[in-house]
């Protein structure tokens, strides 16, 4: 009855393409080489650093390479993820800890996993919702990211290691086939 | 079908009928909350014959989400605001100076502070099509300041797709989001208007925009020393809760009463500013009491070995773009504003020029 009004949105002529983005995971951790991108939010670089130190110790992985993300607003570039996937097997990246850096990191959890890299995504729990509706723009509505308990910028350094340590089965379950075992 | 044709009935059904089109429009998500103008097309071409810019023109894209704003897209939303087709070449205007915000297409309409443009209307349109200058600037009550505002935000929503509690992510947001159009008092002000400043020639019409987190009073009628009135301004602008990085930026919206008093004591718009430039900030043991202490990289936080001694300017430099002033608002009282920027970098400092009239 109402199709003579207009949709202010562009999207009504729109059909979003959905695939699953998965690259195969890893049999084991064991000489894995590990990839590590921050997005500059407080805390990010600790954690993941702290994580990395981890996986090498507990893991028997290797961290290869740290970077920082350009912006923490938008999805990683190009040629960082290049980079990055030069010389990495597994990515752990995060945290996603506002509203424009959460919803990124969906969508950088996203590209790496396209690229061939299984990948580690952590965001706080306050922001799962829109790191939910990044994925979907992304095309990929159901992809898993790691949720911690919000907030993270406020911890000191002793609780961003227990926080580290918190998070690092489900890190490892995420990009090996532990968790379809 | 004329007015006169139609009985009570069948005006009652069409009424019913305007009701329920309110209705789906609600029911699509299309809405801010309030009620908006159903749009259609035969209303669609009707404001983009007031501009020359084809229907297709994309104004505005958030590649990291996909989307783009056309200038179709963006009429569509204006017309659900409630704007008027002559209001059209104002949002548009509104819409290219928010462009270029550095924030704006970041992730500014994501972001946790919940940011909103003021808009700054300046020259002969404001009379022309009814933008309020003077008593009660801030709205609401005047159809052209209120449904311009709202169309930007309606642009935000819809065409950007940056919904709230899904992509737009604001804690609280700031008071009067989506609702702050101004018109510049130039006819009460002593000094040049905004748009100058923002490089278009007095007398002309033109929008200028920036992101706000929130704006607040300042009521002094008790001197009429210039120094001491500005130094009232400076203790609001230089509080801690503001500050979030090494510098801050924010504008004064002074009433005519203030910027008169200033004018008066000989003072332009620039010693205004250069005064409370240079005053503006805080010592930083102040920012150490509050966990915001400047560490050696120029990041503030709670760092145990911070400096004590010393001060923290508010602003990193002098200009119109890290201070924007603005002459708003009734001449009944001494009550002006500070406005907080969204931006640690300040205003864009380009107005946008509004499209003339097409007659014809």
């Amino acid at each position: 009855m109402f199709d003579h009004i207009l949709d202010p949105t562009g999207q009504s002529q729109r059909t979003a393409v959905q695939e699953r983005a998965v690259a195969r995971r890893l049999p084991s951790l064991a000489g894995a080489r590990v990839g590590l991108l921050d997005n500059t939010k407080k805390n990010a670089a600790p954690l993941l650093a702290e994580l990395g130190r981890l996986l090498e110790r507990e893991h028997g992985a290797t961290v290869t390479i740290q970077r920082t993300k350009h912006a923490f607003a938008f999805p990683v570039d190009d040629p960082l993820l290049k980079e990055i996937a030069a010389v990495s097997d597994v990515v752990v990246t995060g945290v996603g800890d506002c509203g424009s850096c959460s919803a990124s990191a969906a969508a950088d959890g996203i590209a790496f996993e396209r690229a061939g890299l299984p990948t580690a995504v952590i965001c706080s729990d306050a922001f799962e919702v829109t790191a939910r509706a990044m994925a979907d723009v992304h095309g990929d509505a159901e992809f898993e990211f790691l949720l911690t308990p919000h907030p993270v910028a406020v911890l000191n350094p002793d609780q961003v290691k227990a926080r580290a340590k918190e998070l690092l089965p489900v890190v490892v379950a995420r990009v090996t086939e532990q968790a379809s075992r | 079908m004329t007015e006169q044709a139609l009985d009570g009935a069948d005006a009652a059904e069409l009424t019913e009928l305007a009701c329920k089109s309110i209705e789906y429009v609600y029911e699509r998500g299309w809405t801010d909350g309030l009620p908006v103008v159903p749009p259609t097309r035969a209303r669609a071409d009707e404001f983009l014959a007031t501009t020359s810019r084809p229907a297709d023109e994309v104004i505005g894209r958030l590649d990291h989400l996909k989307r783009e704003v056309t200038v179709e897209l963006a009429a569509i939303n204006a017309i659900m605001a409630g704007c008027l087709p002559e209001h059209f070449p104002v949002v548009l205007a509104a819409w290219d100076a928010l462009m270029l915000e550095r924030a704006v297409v970041g992730g500014g309409w994501q972001s946790t502070s919940g940011p909103a443009p003021l808009i700054v209307v300046n020259g002969p349109v404001r009379q022309r099509l009814g933008f309020n200058s003077t008593g009660g600037v801030f709205g609401p009550g005047f159809r052209a300041n209120a449904t311009v505002a709202r169309a930007i935000g309606l642009i935000v929503r819809n065409a950007l797709g940056v919904v709230p509690h899904v992509l737009e992510q604001a804690t609280q947001g700031i008071p009067g989001r989506w609702a702050q159009c101004i018109a510049e008092n130039e006819e009460e002000s002593p000094w040049e208007p905004l748009s100058v400043d923002g490089g278009v020639t007095a007398g002309c019409d033109a929008v200028s925009t920036t992101l706000l987190r929130t704006s607040e009073y300042i009521d002094n009628r008790h001197t009429d020393d210039p120094e001491k009135v500005l130094a009232d301004f400076a203790d609001t602008l230089s509080r801690t809760g503001s500050w979030i990085f090494r510098n801050a930026s924010a504008g004064v919206v002074f009433c005519p009463e203030h910027a008169q008093l200033l004018a008066k004591a000989g003072m332009s718009k620039e010693d205004v500013r250069t005064w409370l430039v240079e005053r503006c900030g805080r010592p930083k043991a102040d920012f150490h009491r509050v966990g915001k202490s400047l560490n050696a990289q120029g990041r503030r936080g709670d760092h145990e070995d911070a400096e004590l001694e010393g001060f923290d300017p508010m602003f990193s430099e002098d200009s119109p773009k890290h201070l924007p002033i603005v002459v708003a608002g009734a001449r009944n009282a001494g009550i002006s504003m500070v406005v907080r920027l969204f931006s640690g970098t300040g205003w864009s400092g380009i107005s946008a020029r509004v499209e003339k009239p097409r007659n014809g």
